[in-house]
């Protein structure tokens, strides 16, 4: 017995010698820093800002980077329309505008305690950098402009609903790169829920298959966002308010200087994509005139969440008898009525529309006229046709909506929606109060009068690119009543019929035939002669 | 004779516990995601038990289900289908096991369970199959 154990004794300490010589040290292989390992983060956080403040110890310059961003300013200069654009400026046909509503939107700043003009955008300590750099998955920010709680909270005051107390030290000691899940958990949620806004981003890209995305696929090349969108000093490349609508580019090489953005299609596969298959030659040709996302995103939607595609403010406010708000669901649980916002529909799988597209997009801002006798009301119109030599030919989420505007001033309006007080629109059903309320913090005029009118806002797709055997096929654009049916300005084989054309077209034919007929029958005479 | 047996099984103890926290495995919640999704939900979702959501049970019940290791109502274990033989067997078809072919047992095991306990109906972030 004694013999046995100090054998085993032996073999133990052998065997932990020979480990300890033969194989390197552990350590973590996907970053050179170990957060849990710095002083400065191991200590209780009582706040967003004092994490803010252990960061800034080590990376200095992050913050003042970050100020210089769209992600912190929410707004934008378009230098071709000269529009002043940005979350903070621009309306759309969701949830209508940012204005008065910071305290709920303002969850997806990168910062802490935007909830009106008082907000300091020259702090350092303001910048949130978990948001974006939190692995844990557990970060959570609430609708009070954006603080985390950092203890058990009721939010929205007065719900009874309580949001339970996150650890900020577990998750500052976990930082790293951003993801998918640190982008997602805005873009992903853009018009106030899952896939709401985009169409083509939405939770099941935080783990999709290659079925879903063939770039993002979790078990084949798992691009994060970053991976196309670079972010230089930490200014994320791609914008939807300046779009690129053709790229002209090569495919970018390290070690040259390349300004072109980098989130296009042709920035890594380059002008000439198709390189197999029956014709690559011919399909390449198609890159002149169609964008890349036309043939190889057949729908959007396609990872199970719905998306929203309309969404009529007009029928907002109804109650139960009881004077209780209503919240209708369809078979699936989607909901399709809801009284602080009306009536939706909502749609997986959607085949896009398409337009041509040169990247310029011009926005109906506040203060722009607008009436409703001139039909539909564009938020976005695109600038693009079939002979500018920019275009191409683009898939496009199209949002239709019914939303509220001034018919007197005749301009779109930015209502005040959230909030306990007396004024929001989800508290008193009250659109005059709220709108009152709203323009009065844009210091914008409203005439008192509310009216309801139709919008259109243009979505260019580009995410949820399918796997190659299931892009579009030629004949689905190639033929009367397909895809393509409403592009105009431009002769597509199949869809397209001219009259002088196809007389030659048969002419030519007939004639063929007739010749052979002909030969053929005096061959035969001849040789019976 | 009994001091001894005693000492030289605490020092075998000490050892042992000295060789699990030298290589103290910081779990990744994303790969056991991955992981589940593709390999159980995949192979759930095919059979007529259907997926089941990590948010379908609480913490205390995923840790009490891994713990006893009993996979279909005790016909197997759970934790061979974290094993590599297993996902040798499935590689073929399966991406993730393919991807996640040569992960030691015990780390995809813990990954796994990371997801379920951070996906639970009272972990940090309840969490659907989809």
């Amino acid at each position: 017995m004694k013999i046995s154990h100090l054998g085993l004794l032996a073999g133990l300490l052998f065997a932990g010698i020979v480990h300890a010589a033969d194989a390197p040290a552990p350590t973590k292989l996907n970053t050179t820093a170990d957060h849990s390992k710095f002083k400065e983060l191991q200590r209780e956080f009582g706040s967003g800002s004092e994490v803010t403040k252990a960061c800034l110890t080590c990376h200095t310059e992050a913050a003042l980077q970050i100020h210089r961003t769209k992600h912190w300013t929410w707004e934008l200069l378009n230098p071709a329309t000269q529009q002043r654009l940005g979350k903070k400026n621009v309306i759309n046909n969701y949830c209508l505008s940012a204005g008065t509503n910071l305290g709920s939107c303002a969850t997806c700043h990168v910062g802490y305690g935007w909830t009106d003009a008082s907000f300091d955008f020259k702090s350092q300590e303001n910048v949130d950098c978990l948001i974006c750099h939190d692995t844990s998955g557990n970060y959570k920010k609430l609708p009070n402009g954006g603080l985390p709680p950092v203890k058990d909270t009721e939010s929205p005051p007065g719900s009874g609903k309580i949001v339970k107390a996150i650890d900020l030290a577990k998750i500052a000691q976990k930082v790293g790169k951003t993801s998918r899940d640190t982008c997602g958990a805005c873009h992903f949620f853009g018009g106030g829920g899952d896939g709401v806004k985009h169409g083509e981003m939405d939770s099941s890209l935080a783990s999709p298959d290659k079925e879903v995305d063939v770039h993002m696929d979790a078990t084949g090349l798992d691009f994060t966002c970053s991976t196309c969108h670079k972010a230089p000093a930490h200014d994320v490349a791609g914008s939807r308010y300046v779009p690129t609508g053709k790229d002209t580019e090569g495919a970018h090489i390290r070690g040259k200087v390349d300004n072109s953005n980098p989130a296009t299609c042709q920035s890594c596969h380059g002008q000439a994509p198709h390189k197999a298959g029956a014709q690559p030659a011919k399909l390449n040709q198609h890159a002149d005139k169609v964008a890349c996302q036309t043939c190889h995103i057949p729908q959007f939607a396609r990872g199970g969440v719905a998306t929203k595609m309309n969404w009529d403010w007009s029928t907002a406010g109804k109650l139960s008898p009881e004077g209780k708000p209503l919240l209708n669901k369809d078979a699936k649980g989607h909901v399709i009525y809801d009284s602080r916002k009306g009536d939706f529909v909502v749609a997986e799988n959607v085949t896009p529309e398409y337009a041509w597209f040169n990247g310029e997009v011009t926005y109906t801002l506040l203060g722009d006229k607008v009436d409703k006798a001139d039909g539909i009301t564009l938020i976005n119109a695109l600038g693009g046709s079939a002979a500018d030599g920019r275009s191409l030919i683009w898939p496009m989420k199209v949002m239709r909506g019914t939303q509220p505007y001034d018919p007197v001033n005749k301009t779109l309006v930015m209502p005040h929606l959230s909030g306990n007080d007396d004024t929001a629109y989800w508290t008193n059903f009250n659109w005059e109060k709220a709108i009152a309320t709203g323009m009065k913090a844009a210091n914008a005029p409203f005439s008192g009068q509310v009216d309801f009118l139709k919008t259109e806002m243009y979505w260019p797709i580009t995410h949820m690119v399918a796997p190659k055997e299931k892009a579009v096929g030629c004949n689905e654009c190639h033929t009367r009543g397909g895809r393509l049916d409403k592009i105009e300005g431009i002769y597509i084989p199949g869809r397209d019929a001219h009259q002088l054309l196809d007389l030659i077209g048969w002419l030519a034919a007939g004639g063929t035939l007739a010749g052979v007929m002909l030969h053929a029958l005096v061959r035969i005479v001849r040789r019976k002669n | 004779m009994k001091v001894h047996r005693l000492v030289s099984t605490l020092i075998a103890c000490g050892l042992l516990c000295a060789s699990t926290l030298a290589s103290a495995y910081d779990a990744d919640w994303k790969r056991g995601r991955i992981y589940y999704r593709s390999v159980c939900t995949s192979c759930h979702a095919a059979q007529a038990i259907g997926a089941i959501n990590p948010s379908s049970m609480s913490k205390a019940e995923w840790n009490a289900y891994l713990q006893k290791d009993k996979h279909a109502k005790g016909k197997d274990s759970v934790k061979q289908y974290f094993s590599k033989s297993y996902r040798a067997s499935i590689r073929s078809q399966n991406k993730a096991a393919d991807k996640f072919a040569d992960l030691p047992d015990d780390e995809l095991f813990e990954d796994v369970k990371l997801f379920l306990l951070k996906g639970a109906k009272d972990g940090d972030a309840p969490a659907s199959c989809g």
